[in-house]
């Protein structure tokens, strides 16, 4: 079976690893040698596109044909893009979706297309390097990230033609990195502060489970805002007419970030740039530095305050702070964050790869390699819906382990109700206007009834990727509707087969092929599941017999090219073997539960 | 009414007393057999069960740890739940909770003048609150050990009410001191 790969897919650069009997492997460029693919996507042409190095190299003399840190616009609406973001980006006239568009050579692209591209130029390094098609991976979002930005992370794997087996949180996911260096029980704090997100996660260490107790975050915080303010020491030496440039103003940036990684270890060192032959430049010390930034870095401190006390704990009962993400090789960070929590944070492995890292271990657990490790992940926001007078109604609250279901029932207002809307929202805010719109629905066909009298059982369903699901129930008349929560600035399932099939230029061939790898791949996993099954719970002979037969033209079928043929039979083998499957996970639970069927709870 | 509570989904002993070693370890346990990681390669209807069970564990183990969660479970359990009555100030709280309303007022009206006396004051309300609930908790844990001796069940979800009732009032007020005390 082919491996899944692990995916960190940065603001500033993304990476690939997996994981094999020799360890952790970060995938580097064939060429450079390097382990990050800067997270930069430069258009030559509507239909032609550099990314990468190729990509960043061109962010000053081409930028707004250049999109930088499209990470920060996962999910969102134009609503939601800030002043200072219009003017370095060119974006598209605002749709009916309201969904965020760039224009670039007067094609428009969503941010997921965008990250879609970064993820299918990982994939062709590992073709490259391993001569390996990459189908399925683990990606990994920051921590804070909502609803909507995950479903758009999932919808960017879908364009590169990935299959996202799971979505895991960066801080999560570098402590796997970690935790298997070091295997040892213990509270941990995660301090990740990124390219253009902040995460913190305090997580507990117990012979090999990975819980976590609370996270918190700003997935509006990092290394891009240090960038911004020493780059204005910059900007304020020009005139308003070369203000106007986005050309200039990619350069300040460029040189602000170089100057910020020079004083990681110089004390003082020229910040400076020449555009169009003019040069502009000044001097900058540590120290002026650090007074700049330090307003930035302390805006960390609240969510890690949050995040203790949510966990219950103090800073003096951790035993270990793990530093990650590029932003905390800077000096003042480390210091503030050795304050913080009273102690020498760890710094062993390198934090621009230990999130990939972490997702390859996690990529090795869901394949079933590793049997040792399991995390038990939490929802960072809180879930509910709008009730009366504009107020949200929590159905789940934040740190909620997931996966999660929950239910709550509601009523009508008016009359001869006959249909009731529902507003799903996810944040910490009391008024709904304050937190974060994520889905509307409608549920129908209600019996008219007198005001109070309908029960409506809402279920909130979060899944292991922490993507959230949302079905009404009319409990009174047993009728019962289940709605499909659609994310506000979401693509729409149709929307994204349609960028899928123009990616594919139509190349009948590709698709073709692909489809033969996926479904070989499926069939080859099925196959290993039931092997494993039968080894350990042999069925009775009957059951045996049909499963083996299954298995016999399941595999004479993979040496043929007839897809569908290879689907057919291995859905043919996932029936013969789900009674099986069934008893393994019965006798699991009958462990626990005596004679009873769980099914039953919920 | 449900046929598994959440004591039988994690194979526990049907008591309001919970051994917490023994409550972590079904639930890593049970984690460990049924967490979706664990099921990836199995069919929809495999990948299915899995989440359900799982988060029918996560339900019962975030009901069962915390001794407040655990009580207002126990109440639902025997058909009683605190219910929108209780807006009722439990009357052992009246006074100290006018007491502390005056003083958030206060707080609040004075703000800019940012008294230091006021807060110190209002910082003994809380410490007395904390205390109060700490007292409770140990009375919440009497009344639990209580069920376990087979006594009349009538009296003991009577005070089992009244206690949780009182740790609800205190714990809203808290948040509300702690509102005031962080700005």
């Amino acid at each position: 079976m082919e491996r899944i790969y692990g995916i960190d897919l940065g603001t500033t650069n993304s990476l690939i690893a997996y994981a094999d009997k020799d360890g952790l492997h970060v995938v580097r460029d064939p060429q450079t040698g390097s382990a990050l693919l800067p997270s930069v996507v430069s258009f030559l042409s509507a239909e032609d596109c550099v990314v990468g190095a190729a990509a960043k190299a061109r962010a000053s003399e081409h930028a707004l044909e250049t999109i930088a840190s499209v990470k920060r616009f996962m999910g969102l609406g134009m609503e939601h893009v800030s002043e200072a973001d219009r003017g370095q980006f060119a974006f598209a006239p605002e749709s009916k979706s309201g969904i965020v568009r760039f224009r670039v050579h007067g094609r428009d692209f969503t941010a997921p297309e965008i990250s879609a591209y970064i993820l299918k130029a990982l994939k062709q390094r590992v073709k490259d390097v391993l001569g390996e098609d990459v189908v399925r991976v683990v990606v990994t979002v920051p921590a804070y990230f909502n609803d909507s930005q995950r479903q758009a992370t999932r919808d960017a794997g879908r364009l590169a033609g990935l299959e996202v087996l799971r979505l895991v949180n960066e801080p999560t996911a570098a402590s796997l990195a970690y935790g298997l260096d070091q295997r040892h029980d213990g509270t941990v704090a995660v301090y990740d502060l990124g390219g253009g997100t902040f995460d913190i996660s305090i997580l507990k260490l117990h012979e090999g489970i990975f819980e976590v107790l609370a996270t918190n975050g700003d997935t509006r915080l990092g290394g891009d805002d240090i960038d911004r303010v020493i780059a204005q020491l910059l900007v304020d030496k020009l005139s308003a007419e070369q203000r106007s440039h986005p050309e200039i103003l990619r350069s300040a940036l460029a040189a602000a970030e170089a100057a910020k990684v020079r004083l990681s270890d110089a004390e003082s060192t020229t910040l400076g740039f020449t555009y169009d032959g003019v040069r502009v430049e000044r001097t900058l010390t540590r120290a002026e530095f650090e007074t700049l930034i330090s307003p930035i870095v302390e805006r960390s401190l609240a969510p890690c305050r949050q995040a203790l006390k949510d966990a219950g704990l103090k800073p003096q009962d951790l035993d270990e702070v793990v530093l990650v993400g590029g932003s905390t090789r800077t000096p003042l960070v480390r210091r503030l964050v050795e304050e913080f929590f009273g102690r020498k944070p760890h710094v062993e492995l390198n934090p621009d790869e230990v999130v990939a890292l972490g997702a390859a271990v996690q990529a090795g657990v869901l394949s079933g390699a590793n049997k040792d490790l399991l995390l038990l992940d939490v929802v960072p926001l809180s879930l509910g819906i709008e009730t009366v007078g504009g107020v949200m109604e929590r159905i789940i609250d934040r740190n909620t382990t997931i996966p999660a279901i929950l239910r709550q029932e509601f009523t009508t207002f008016v009359d001869d109700q006959t249909a009731v809307d529902f507003h799903v929202l996810q944040g910490e805010r009391e008024l709904v206007q304050d937190n974060r719109s994520l889905a509307r629905f409608k549920l129908r066909g209600l019996h008219p009834q007198p005001a109070g009298l309908p029960r409506i059982e809402v279920t909130f369903m979060i899944d292991a990727n922490g993507i959230l699901n949302v079905t009404a129930r009319d409990k009174a008349t047993g009728h019962e509707q289940s709605i499909d929560v659609k994310p506000s600035y979401g693509l729409t399932d149709e929307v994204v087969e349609q960028m899928l099939e123009e990616s594919f230029d139509h190349a009948e061939d590709d698709v073709a092929a692909r489809l033969l790898i996926e479904a070989r791949n499926d069939a080859d996993g099925i196959l290993r599941a039931a092997r494993k099954q039968m080894a350990e719970y042999s069925p009775p002979p009957a059951e045996q017999q049909g499963i083996d037969a299954a298995i016999a033209i399941l595999e004479e079928a993979m040496r043929g090219t007839d897809y569908n043929h290879i689907r057919d039979l291995t859905d043919e083998l996932k029936k013969v073997t789900e009674p099986l499957a069934h008893r393994i996970m019965e006798s699991a639970i009958k462990l626990a539960v005596e004679h009873k069927n769980i099914a039953d709870v919920v | 009414m449900n046929s598994v509570d959440h004591f039988q989904v994690l194979g526990l002993p049907r008591s309001p007393v919970v051994d917490d070693a023994s409550l972590k370890r079904a639930y890593y346990d049970l984690n460990r057999r049924l967490h979706p990681d664990r099921h990836q390669t199995g069919s929809a209807a495999v990948q299915e069960e899995s989440l359900q069970n799982t988060a029918a564990v996560n339900d019962a183990y975030r009901t069962l740890r915390d001794p407040i969660e655990r009580g207002l479970y126990w109440l639902s359990l025997h058909g009683e739940n605190l219910g929108a009555n209780n807006n009722r100030v439990p009357p052992e709280l009246a006074a100290l909770v006018f007491e502390v309303q005056e003083q958030l007022e206060e707080i609040r009206d004075t703000r800019r003048s940012g008294k230091l006396a006021e807060v110190t004051a209002l910082q003994a309300a809380r410490d007395d609150i904390v205390e109060r609930c700490a007292v409770l908790e140990i009375r919440l844990q009497e009344n639990f050990r209580l069920w376990d001796t087979g006594g009349d069940a009538a009296p003991l979800l009577a005070d089992l009410k009244s206690i949780l009732s009182a740790l609800a009032y205190l714990n809203t007020l808290l948040r509300d001191v702690d509102l005031v005390l962080e700005k």
